[in-house]
This record gives C-alpha cells, structure tokens and sequence, in this order.
C-alpha cells in the first residue's frame, strides 16, 4: 500500500501516476463503486470516497437495510467514540483484498474546526483512515507544489 | 525539556505525545486536559481520549484556563493537551484572560517547564483552510498562531505528526 497525501491541486495525482509508473488503472472516489476500491490499482479523491461512504452508511443505519458492498460493514454504527474500529477494520479488509493499492488523499485536518457535524466526522473519519493506512503502508509522500516529500 | 508537538486534525498528534511520555521513562505521569467537554460530541471526544490513556497511568488534572495555578512535582512528566481548546477558553470563558490570552497562557506554561521534568504540549494546525472567517475567529487564529509561534522558539524541539508519522521541525 501506497499513501499520496497534501493539499488540494498540489499535483498529487500526477504525482502518483509518474512516480508508481501507473497511468490507467485509476479509480475516482467522488463516482466509484464502493467495492471497486478492493481490486482497483488506484483511487484519487479518496477524501471524497470516505464522505460518500459516511453518507451512505447514514442512510442505510435509519433504513436499517443491510448492504452489499464489503467495505460498508466496517462503517455501520460509527460513531465518534468507535471511529478508530471502524477505520482499523476499514483499512484491514483493504490490506487483505487489495494490499497495493496506491490511495491519493487530501489532508483535510489544517483548519478551523467545521460548524456542521458532519463535515467534523468526515474530516476525522479521513484523518483516522488515513492515520491508520499510514502506519500500515510502505510508503507515505506528502506532495507540495507538485514535489514529493517522503515521509515513510 | 518542551516539546512542542503539532499536526492537524486526527493526525494522530495526542497517540504520539502519549507514546512520547512513556518513551521518557519513570516519573509521576500527569495529564493536563483542557478541554470543556460541551454536549454529547465533547463527551465522546474526552471519552475517546481516556480511553487512549487507560493503563498508562496518567493522572489527569482538568486546567480549563490560568495554567498558573497548577504546581507540579519535580518529577513530572507533563502532557499539556490541546492549546487550541486553552486558547479559545482564555478568549471566551467569563474567568478566562480575554486579551491578555497569549501573554497568560505563555507565562503559564514557562511556569509549567520550570516545574516539571518534562513537558509535552500539544497543538494544533488550524490555518491552512484558506477561508476567510469572522473577526473574531481571525482573532483566535492569530491568538493561536501568536502562541504556537512563543512555545515553539522556547521549546527544545518541535515535532509536525502527519498521519501518525512524526516530521522533526526543530
């Protein structure tokens, strides 16, 4: 597993795709099937996958309808206190299907605490995820002005 | 020693600072909490942290403004968490020291260095959003900032977590 981390439009993904030698096999976490995470090469706007998930995993706890998609069950029942589970579990079931994924996020923590509620557990979730792909990948680059600083 | 330990939100920042205690070796483990845990989310976040901290033996002392009233044994290994909840209570709560916020809050924790053996502080990088806020959360991004800027050049080292991987910046 791979982590490519930084700010928005810091040429993160162009990045990746230089540095891993991988042009296709991308998917974009603001459209993608939740599962394709699992056999993909790639996944860009990963910040944006974990908002979708959180989203979505809202919705099917008030529906209480199980759902299919694999990764969905490490996020039923999150909450703040639980949120670490969730994103150990997360992580593990991706390590165990799909352990060379390259994940390109954005950092999302290096502002003011958000008003709404949801955009505070988003921006945790991503954090904790992130935390836990970290100390879990072979490498982690933050990327700034399109130039990779290699942090693991 | 002061070591200044900094990162964004859910970086991973207090499970560092926390292993950073243990790494110092024998002495009386205190805690220092700051944070006001305001409704069902605070609850959960003060939760979440005693969590991280059961079994490692940390005496917890709550210190929601004025730092200076806290004495502390010489052998104390300190950690003082979150200087963005202590800063934003010196600016709102009625006891708190309102303008006078960066001055008290560094005196405090001069004092705190000079006591303990070791002290351990975390803060927080809130600046980086690029919005442009109220008067009034742009005077505690300053607050903060002026803060963050005072602890770092006394500190003996100053460490950026990202994502739970240590970033040595002094």
């Amino acid at each position: 597993m791979k982590l490519v981390i930084g700010g928005a439009y810091q040429g993160k993904l162009a990045y990746a795709k230089k540095n891993c030698h991988m042009e296709d096999g991308w998917i974009d976490g603001r459209t993608c099937g939740f599962d394709e995470i699992l056999s993909c090469k790639g996944i860009f706007c990963f910040h944006e996958y974990i908002k979708r998930l959180l989203c979505c995993a809202k919705e099917t706890r008030s529906e209480s309808s199980a759902c299919k998609d694999t990764v969905f069950l490490s996020f039923s029942g999150s909450d703040l206190i639980h949120l670490e589970e969730s994103a150990d579990q997360f992580v593990k079931i991706l390590l165990e299907k799909n352990h060379e994924i390259v994940i390109v996020s954005d950092e999302l923590g290096y502002g003011i605490v958000p008003i709404e509620k949801q955009d505070r557990i988003w921006r945790e979730t991503v954090g904790r995820v992130c935390t836990c792909a970290a100390g879990c990948a072979d490498e982690v680059v933050r990327v700034v002005c399109g130039i990779g600083m290699k942090l693991k | 020693m002061l070591h200044l330990i900094t990162g964004g939100s859910g970086s991973g920042k207090s499970a560092f600072a926390e292993g950073q205690v243990l790494a110092a070796g024998e002495g009386r483990r205190i805690y220092i909490a700051t944070m006001i845990p305001y409704g069902e989310e605070g609850r959960q976040r003060v939760e979440r942290h005693r969590k991280l901290r059961r079994e490692k033996q940390f005496e917890t002392l709550e210190c929601y403004t004025n730092l200076s009233k806290l004495t502390l044994d010489a052998d104390s290994i300190v950690l003082l968490e979150c200087m963005s909840n202590l800063v934003a209570n010196e600016m709102y709560e009625k006891e708190g020291a309102g303008e006078k916020t960066v001055e008290v809050v560094c005196r405090g924790i001069r004092q705190l260095a000079e006591q303990a053996r070791h002290l351990f502080i975390v803060t927080n990088e809130v600046f980086s959003d690029g919005i442009t806020y109220d008067p009034d959360t742009i005077r505690y991004m300053e607050y903060l900032g002026q803060v963050n800027r005072h602890l770092a050049s006394m500190a003996d080292r100053v460490t950026e977590v990202v994502y739970g991987i240590p970033v040595t910046v002094k």
